[in-house]
């Protein structure tokens, strides 16, 4: 019996940081997240947080699929040039990276990250037979599969299962209304929000009947719990023998609809508290550029200042999909990513966090190199990503390239690097995780992107993982 | 084989189903009329609904204005900038004012309309042919097209294809009306094949480009406000699609298309994640597809089938479905016999449950199940059943700006009002007697089941020493019902 290293309910209600909350709600996932737990018994892979310490990653998702040619500029080259009479960005605007890069013109707040040592570009990054179609190509990113594959579960909640078994449901926060894919889990995991002040259950008061009532569905006596060491395990108690109820249909994993919805509506309470207790003490922090994107990283800052014991905080901008009148468009968007990662650093930086969180961006391709009729360009393969982080080695990564017509397939840029290595790096380097089963099995190399990098001739065998404070 | 259910199987239970899923669902006593049509004559009062006089009037802008493109010219041409700041302004605004009154028009043909099945196919096709106003930018698009699909909802799908890819609001959605012979945009020829009618996998990177040429020509009239041929546009040389060579049109791909036998597969198993379950058994797929096939690709014929299928009434089916944020609306107004809130209340619930209607997310539409849910807007909901059960006198939160906003700051004051529900009408003296009839009765109404009995517990608890029950606690007791997970299916 290796599945049952708890001997009491109370041993369990103390491993689990969901104990004080796990009420009502047993269905399978409490067995799997129980089972795994047994395989970890030693703790050694599960991430324990205290929200002040451990390191954070910040995902920007570019979506639409950002032109990497007119975002990082081979502002030397003909090729470029000649494939670009209308939309290419002249070598004069270009912010300068080195003798061939340089950043698009609106991208100040980028370029002086990158002068200050904090950023660093990733060129063509790619994968094998790229995908053109949005849905299908975010999707390869997002669950990190090969691309005659589909996985159910993303990167990040195979990260979360791995790693975080029986976390805090706020180790993963998407700011936005629905969920990434790259969330998917096994045992779901993450809490979306918008707003923090409309998250929450409001009744008349915090202790009006209603309100009480509500809140009882969160809190049962420990002995409501099932006995896990009678063998049969979750599966004999969950839905108990009443007919007609709803949702027993099974979803994927095993589990139902209902299943699910008694697990958010667990994760949202929890989340609920945690995230009001620390808006109410940590005031908004100024000075962010007006747009969406900026608004939502002014609140991850507010949530890292005050203590959230996040992993992975996720936010997106769209507006990349650029088939017609490029330039007005994509410009605009850059210079808005740009201003608003740079005014969260800042802000990180004044609240003494700058070292533990690194902003990774990405896309789910580029666009042809060939500019179209309409001024703009049509669904393309690799590009480069932005990687930000005061403890990075800034400068560029991956090998840049060729443009020439012979080079390209189908009017795309071939990758060199992997997106997966990207992750791979991530995993490894910075959340100190093993990457190989979040990566089904594949090793892909690691880049030196961290200042503390092993030489990059060094075999990349996983390191040990940290255990936190 | 889709086999039909016995005749002893229909009773309230899968009368409501119907009634949830042809329709938006309704109170008990809806329902009890439905059940008493018996399951043929219920499934025809919602297919055939041809026969139900609906005189709704268009909204009054909804017509063509030849004189746009001048207007809009006349701005770019303005004398200095503030003037031209001013004008786009003005423009925007009227956009932005037009398209929620689109967006309430139709919710209150979802709501209220005498033709409750039309309006779901109709929302089953928009989510299918997503369009959005984000790119769009003109309702009066938007209109046509939602007229395009609800006329069209149950006839031939190759027909209402046709009637869609040509429709001006797709032509710009994906580009189609910028696309020219001397370079074929590719954007519509992908997504058709992808999204609409085949599913990735099932044709080619060539069988795109190839198409793509064929489409060329289509495109907007000079005032921009109907479809038009451009003959100098086309490419009128050959093209091989599917292995086959030939001079084809763009009506000849997309009719290529539909009669790919995988096109009645990609259908069928649209339609049966929309109306019956999110992860469809692949032999239900595979005989409602036939039933697609052999019937000419008719949809009527092949809806019929499925309501009558004892498939569609299994076990896995029933109460098994995570409500969409437009079903979890319209089904409350019913189960609460109360007016559907005002336009900013209902319009702005509705965006921040993540279904704002002429706005999916992206080209592929709402994913639905499991992915209307989060965390925030689960929160969302129990906050809104608040404020559709006892009013929304506490203001709520966001909503308040979110709706000045929507309103551009005009003096909203009684739109923002939602009033209490009028509670006491839902219940008999029967109902209100003791706890377990109240209980009952509850269920029955607002879930057409059962809660877990945990659940049932939260609730016995609560009104344990209420007795008799006031209205306050009625109504309290409501708010809960819909706090829980059970609640969230249908």
């Amino acid at each position: 019996m290796n599945n049952t290293p708890f001997t009491t309910r109370r041993d369990f209600l103390r491993t689990t940081i969901l104990g004080g909350a796990l009420s009502w709600t047993v269905p399978s996932f409490v067995a799997q997240t129980f089972q795994a737990l047994g395989a970890q018994a030693d703790g050694s892979l599960t991430q324990i947080q205290t929200g002040t310490d451990g390191p954070i990653l910040v995902l920007i998702q570019l979506a639409g699929g950002n032109d990497g040619l007119n975002a990082v500029v081979p502002y030397t080259n003909d090729f470029y040039y000649n494939a670009r009479p209308n939309i290419g960005i002249k070598n004069d605007a270009v912010l300068t990276l080195n003798d061939t890069l340089g950043l698009n013109p609106g991208m100040t707040g980028f370029k002086d990250l990158f002068d200050n040592g904090h950023l660093s570009v990733v060129s063509g990054v790619g994968y094998p037979n790229p995908n053109r179609s949005h849905f299908r190509s975010t999707e390869i990113w997002q669950t990190a599969s090969d691309e005659d594959k589909y996985l159910a579960d993303g990167w990040l909640g195979r990260y979360f299962d791995n790693a975080c078994q029986g976390c805090d449901p706020t180790i993963a926060v998407n700011i936005g209304p629905r969920l990434p894919q790259a969330f998917a889990s096994h045992t779901p995991t993450g809490v979306s929000l918008e707003n923090p002040d409309s998250y929450r259950f409001i009744g008349a008061g915090p202790n009006d009947d209603e309100t009480v009532a509500y809140r009882s569905m969160y809190t049962t006596p420990d002995d409501a719990l099932p006995d896990f060491n009678s063998g049969g395990g979750a599966h004999a108690n969950s839905g108990g023998s009443v007919s007609m109820v709803s949702g027993t249909v099974m979803l994927q994993n095993g589990q139902s609809a209902l299943d699910f919805l008694e697990r958010t509506s667990m994760d949202a309470q929890v989340s609920s508290d945690k995230i009001r207790a620390i808006t109410s003490k940590t005031p908004m922090r100024s000075n962010y550029p007006n747009n969406g994107l900026a608004k939502n990283l002014q609140l991850v800052a507010r949530l890292i200042a005050g203590g959230l014991p996040s992993r992975i905080f996720y936010v997106s901008q769209g507006g990349y999909d650029t088939h017609t009148n490029q330039r007005g468009s994509q410009d605009a968007r850059l210079k808005e990513l740009s201003d608003s990662v740079k005014a969260f650093t800042d802000d990180l930086a004044s609240i003494g966090a700058f070292d533990r969180v690194l902003i990774m961006t990405f896309s789910e391709f580029g666009r042809r190199v060939q500019e179209n009729a309409s001024g703009g360009t049509d669904h393309g393969a690799a590009a480069p990503m932005f990687l930000i982080g005061s403890k990075i080695k800034s400068g560029l990564l991956g090998a840049e390239p060729s443009l020439d017509p012979k080079d390209l397939t189908d009017g795309d840029i071939k990758y060199n690097t992997d997106f997966r290595s990207v992750y791979a790096t991530l995993l490894q380097d910075w959340l100190k995780t093993n990457p190989l089963p979040i990566l089904g099995g594949k090793s892909y190399p690691t880049l030196p992107l961290l200042a503390d990098s092993p030489d990059p001739a060094t075999p990349t065998a996983a390191k040990p993982a940290k255990t936190g404070a | 084989m889709l086999d039909q259910l016995p005749g002893n199987q229909w009773n309230k239970a899968t009368a409501a189903h119907l009634m949830n899923r042809a329709g938006f669902g309704g109170s008990p006593a809806a329902i009890e009329n439905l059940h008493a049509l018996g399951m043929n004559g219920a499934v025809s009062w919602f297919l055939n609904y041809d026969k139900i006089p609906d005189d709704t009037p268009a909204p009054d802008w909804a017509q063509p204005d030849p004189e746009m493109v001048t207007r809009k010219e006349a701005i770019k041409k303005a004398a200095d900038p503030e003037t031209k700041r001013m004008l786009d302004q003005q423009m925007y605004q009227q956009e932005n004012a037009e398209m929620a009154e689109l967006r309430y028009w139709w919710l209150r043909r979802m709501a209220l309309g005498p033709r409750p099945f039309q309006e779901k196919m109709t929302l089953f096709w928009h989510g299918h042919f997503a369009t959005s106003f984000e790119k769009v930018r003109n309702p009066y698009f938007l209109w046509l097209q939602n007229d395009t699909l609800r006329q069209n909802a149950t006839g031939n799908f190759s027909q209402l294809l046709i009637a869609v890819a040509e429709d001006p609001a797709m032509l710009v959605y994906l580009d189609g009306a910028q696309s020219h012979k001397s370079h074929p945009n590719e954007n519509f020829a992908r997504e058709v094949m992808e999204l609409f009618t085949l599913g990735e996998g099932n044709y080619t990177e060539q069988d795109i480009q190839q198409a793509a040429k064929a489409y060329t020509g289509w495109g907007l009239s000079r005032d921009q406000q109907h479809y038009q041929y451009h003959p100098g546009n086309h490419d009128d040389g050959p093209k091989t699609v599917f292995g086959q060579t030939g001079n084809y049109s763009g009506e000849d791909v997309l009719n290529m298309i539909c009669d790919q036998p995988k096109c009645s597969h990609f259908i069928a198993e649209r339609l049966w994640r929309f109306f019956v379950q999110d992860n469809p058994p692949p032999a239900c797929v595979d005989a409602l597809a036939d039933v697609l096939h052999k019937s000419g690709m008719d949809i009527r014929h092949t809806m019929s089938m499925l309501f009558r299928s004892k498939e569609f009434y299994s076990s896995s089916a029933m109460r098994a479905q995570i409500k969409s944020p437009v079903q979890w609306l319209i089904q409350a107004v019913h189960q609460l016999e109360a007016p559907l809130p005002t336009q900013p209340m209902s319009l702005v619930m509705l965006r921040q449950l993540g279904q704002e209607l002429f706005q999916p997310p992206n080209v592929k539409g709402w994913d639905g199940g499991i992915a209307w849910i989060t965390t925030n807007n689960l929160l969302d909901r129990y906050n809104y059943a608040a404020a559709l059960v006892e009013g929304n006198r506490v203001p709520l939160p966001g909503l308040q700006g979110q709706m000045r906003s929507l309103l551009n700051n005009v003096s909203p004051d009684g739109l923002l009002q939602i009033g209490p529900a009028d509670v006491t009408v839902l219940f008999s003296a029967v109902d209100l007697a003791d706890t377990q009839n109240f209980l009952s009765a509850l269920q029955a109404r607002f879930l057409n089941g059962d809660l877990k009995p945990q659940r049932q517990n939260v609730l016995a608890e609560f009104l344990k020493s209420r007795s008799p029950l006031e209205e306050a606690d009625i109504r309290k007791a409501i708010r809960l019902i819909m706090c829980m997970p059970e609640y969230q299916l249908t």
